[in-house]
């Protein structure tokens, strides 16, 4: 056991930390900090930034961009760029599909995709859910019926994140029926330019426009656009679920809120009334906060220094939940510094050009409140992960 | 960072999970010789250096024995005597360290005082001079594990800061008010009436000795925590157990998703727990107020969960939970004096608030 840093970690951490705040421009990181919808062409940039140093794509395979990074040091560099306000590299290229195709895409693929998909040149979307395929994502219904050298897709893909700003989708699509809903799903690239795909804004209770809707009306889609083998499509995202540990628990972020609501409940206030902070009750309630990152953060470095488990290591549903209610956690403090002003700050505008970020900080705290009710929905609801504990992890349910 | 165990530390926790299991078999629990077992199989030496006749283990080893008595429910008087009194000895170089590792000196540390809650750096037990020793007077609360044959170790106010006075056992002026805790071992009360001890009582250096104090209270504070964790664990595993056997309705009761997802809540609080601890453990070499710190958010967190997980037992149990006879009582049972041992939830978040938060890293 060793329970703290070695030099070799520490050092690591201040060389990421230089870099950032060297590199990445301040009106991108003030407006990642206010919480503000990011400009797609700000998102390019950081992320460009990132991957000039290695720092998009460390746990790829070597030849594609990857780096011999042990995964402590590649959860130090996720907790960093959060926390430093980075914008976190797309992880719909470099968390999902850049993944996927390394692993099962043809060399073909991977030459065309995977530079590109590093370096945010080209941007992916995931196509997964649909209006009745959520928790039970392998109800999907979207159809891709081979045509001698293409696939003809029609369906309804939904809570697409960014389809409005991507030039690609990777959809999981059903191309044939068999007997458990599992199989005769695969997993195809389609170009979100194509004829037949319409993507529909769906405004949220953020304020934001970043959910979509996109529909496919008799698209034509290239058969070497399909990953992998046909029908192997639910094995594919499954494996998915066992990769990129390293920043689930989004310690960073949740870091940077919390030290976010500490310093604005520290600030003096008009009248006598002194700071928030004096107020016994906030107080109380941010310590416990501050207590329960601590424990995540250590959480998220046991699951990353353990050794991988074969398949899917259930450690992951707890750092899933963790993470998601203490995001959740600190954008309620983050709303409570705010008072009656909730009522007045508004939906934060888009970041636009540098003289106009940071005029109105509270208006991004509000769209953080409601925006965070996301994160025990998606990627598995924490219903679902409680599920996974407790089939996977307890046995609870049958005989042992 | 690197949080599996040694070979060494392996085999160590292996030991102490059977001798304690062991002891645990038996029908009728022996604190005796589960003491005398900790003695002759390594234990009582394990926390002390070695120059002064111990094995030099630390916080690690240590948590990793507390698990192991944690999970069998031990009643050992390991912390009081060992990691509490001893650790003063050690700290203060006393010579009566030698008899606790040879066997046949035992002592306690009477830390708190009626109705001082908590608040042990200001005794209002005193210490008056009387020619070259001393008179104690006053009276210590809840002295865990303090048998009659245990001299005292006893906090008392002097003008250059606290005494620290080594009582022997019987001596006069001393009356002990013994009585059995919840999770079936003893807690005293003792009223220190005009205690005369001679010059060689004295322990460490009154300006010191409440840095010295709070450096011993971390350190049990800490091994408290991991033998929380390790009465959760199992009780958590005895939970899981019943559930898969229990039926109601014609199914075991482990297939109904409320009850599943509880269970899966506590396994996130003892997940939790083990971090916190593991935190702490990491902090123990930093600067005094950093450790105390981190040692009272660790058990502040550890108190939630354990709090959590032995009400969930118990609930997830149903009527059987109540009875003394299910085994899910007793850990609840510890879990609760564990969690009011050194001090409550609010207390320890407390000190966390009055120390401006967990030191930035």
């Amino acid at each position: 056991m060793d329970l703290e840093f070695t030099e070799d970690e520490r050092q690591f951490r201040s060389e990421v930390r230089a870099y950032l705040l060297e590199n990445v421009p301040e009106r991108i990181r003030q407006a990642v900090y206010e919480e503000r919808p990011i400009p797609r062409g700000w998102m390019v940039e950081a992320q460009q930034i990132l991957n000039r140093a290695g720092y998009a794509v460390p746990h790829w395979p070597l030849e594609w961009g990857g780096r011999n990074w042990s995964p402590l040091k590649r959860a130090i560099l996720a907790q960093e760029i959060d926390r430093n306000s980075v914008p976190k590299p797309l992880p719909f290229n470099v968390a999902l599909i850049g993944p996927i195709i390394a692993a099962f895409g043809s060399e073909e693929q991977k030459r065309r995709f995977l530079p590109a998909i590093a370096n945010l040149d080209l941007w992916f979307c995931q196509g997964f859910s649909e209006p009745n395929a959520g928790s039970d994502l392998a109800s999907l219904k979207t159809t891709a019926v081979r045509e001698g050298g293409h696939y003809r897709v029609n369906g309804r893909k939904i809570w697409t994140t960014y389809a409005h700003d991507a030039d690609w989708i990777f959809c999981l699509v059903r191309t044939s029926k068999e007997e458990r809903k599992q199989q005769g799903i695969s997993f195809l690239l389609i170009d979100l330019a194509s004829a037949g795909v319409e993507v529909r804004p769906i405004e949220s209770i953020d304020g934001f426009h970043h959910l979509n809707e996109v529909l496919f009306e008799d698209v034509i889609v290239p058969a070497e656009n399909l990953v992998g083998e046909e029908g192997e499509g639910w094995n594919y995202a499954k494996y998915l679920l066992g990769q990129e540990r390293t920043s689930m628990g989004n310690v960073g972020f949740s870091r940077r809120r919390l030290d976010r609501a500490r310093a604005l409940a520290e600030k003096p206030r008009s009248g006598a009334s002194g700071s928030l902070i004096d107020d016994p009750a906030f107080r109380r309630r941010l310590t416990w906060a501050e207590l329960r990152l601590k424990a995540l953060e250590i959480t998220q470095m046991r699951v990353v220094a353990s050794t991988p488990l074969q398949g899917v290591d259930p450690k992951t549903s707890i750092l899933k939940t963790e993470g998601g209610e203490m995001l959740q956690e600190a954008a309620e403090l983050l709303l409570a510094t705010l008072g009656p002003e909730a009522l007045t700050a508004g939906f934060p505008e888009e970041a636009g050009p540098e003289d106009s970020y940071g005029l109105d900080e509270r208006s991004g705290i509000l769209s953080a409140y409601f925006s965070s009710r996301k994160y025990s929905i998606f990627g598995g609801s924490n219903e679902i992960q409680r599920n996974i504990l407790a089939s996977a992890v307890l046995k609870l349910g049958r005989k042992r | 960072m690197n949080f599996d165990p040694s070979e060494e530390q392996t085999m160590l926790a292996d030991m102490a999970d059977k001798l304690f299991g062991g002891h645990a078999a038996r029908e009728m629990r022996d604190p005796e010789a589960e003491w005398r077992d900790s003695l002759s199989y390594g234990l009582t030496g394990l926390p002390f250096p070695e120059r002064l006749g111990g094995l030099g283990g630390g916080h690690e080893e240590i948590m990793l024995i507390m698990e192991a008595m944690g999970r069998h429910l031990s009643h050992t008087p390991y912390l009081q005597a060992v990691l509490m009194a001893g650790r003063v000895l050690a700290l203060a170089d006393r010579a009566e360290l030698s008899g606790l590792l040879e066997g046949g000196f035992r002592s306690a540390l009477c830390l708190f005082e009626p109705g001082q809650r908590y608040c042990w750096d200001k005794p209002v037990t005193r210490a008056e001079r009387s020619g070259e020793g001393w008179i104690l007077d006053g009276a210590k609360l809840a002295v865990l594990d303090l048998d009659r044959r245990c001299a005292l170790i006893v906090p008392a106010s002097v003008p250059e800061g606290v005494g620290l006075f080594l009582v022997p056992p019987g001596s006069a002026g001393v009356a002990l008010d013994i009585r059995p805790t919840p999770d079936g071992r003893t807690a005293a009360n003792v009223a220190l009436d005009r205690v005369r001890v001679p010059p060689g009582a004295s322990i460490g250096d009154p300006a010191g000795n409440a840095a010295l104090l709070s450096e011993v209270l971390d350190g049990a504070i800490l091994a408290s925590c991991a033998e929380s964790i390790g009465a959760m664990e199992r009780l958590l595993s005895l939970t899981v157990d019943y559930l898969n056997v229990r039926e109601q309705f014609g199914v075991v009761i482990g297939t109904f998703q409320a009850l599943q997802h509880r269970a899966a809540d506590m396994l996130v609080a003892i997940e939790r727990a083990r971090s916190m601890t593991i935190y702490a453990a990491s902090m123990m070499e930093a600067a005094a107020p950093h450790r105390t710190i981190a040692v009272a958010a660790a058990r502040a967190l550890v108190n939630q969960s354990s709090r959590f997980v032995g009400q969930q037992a118990i609930q997830l149990h149903g009527g059987i939970g109540l009875a003394s006879e299910c085994a899910a009582g007793a850990y609840f049972q510890r879990l609760t004096v564990l969690e009011t041992l050194f001090g409550d939830t609010d207390h320890f978040l407390s000190i966390v608030e009055q120390g401006g938060g967990l030191p930035a890293d």
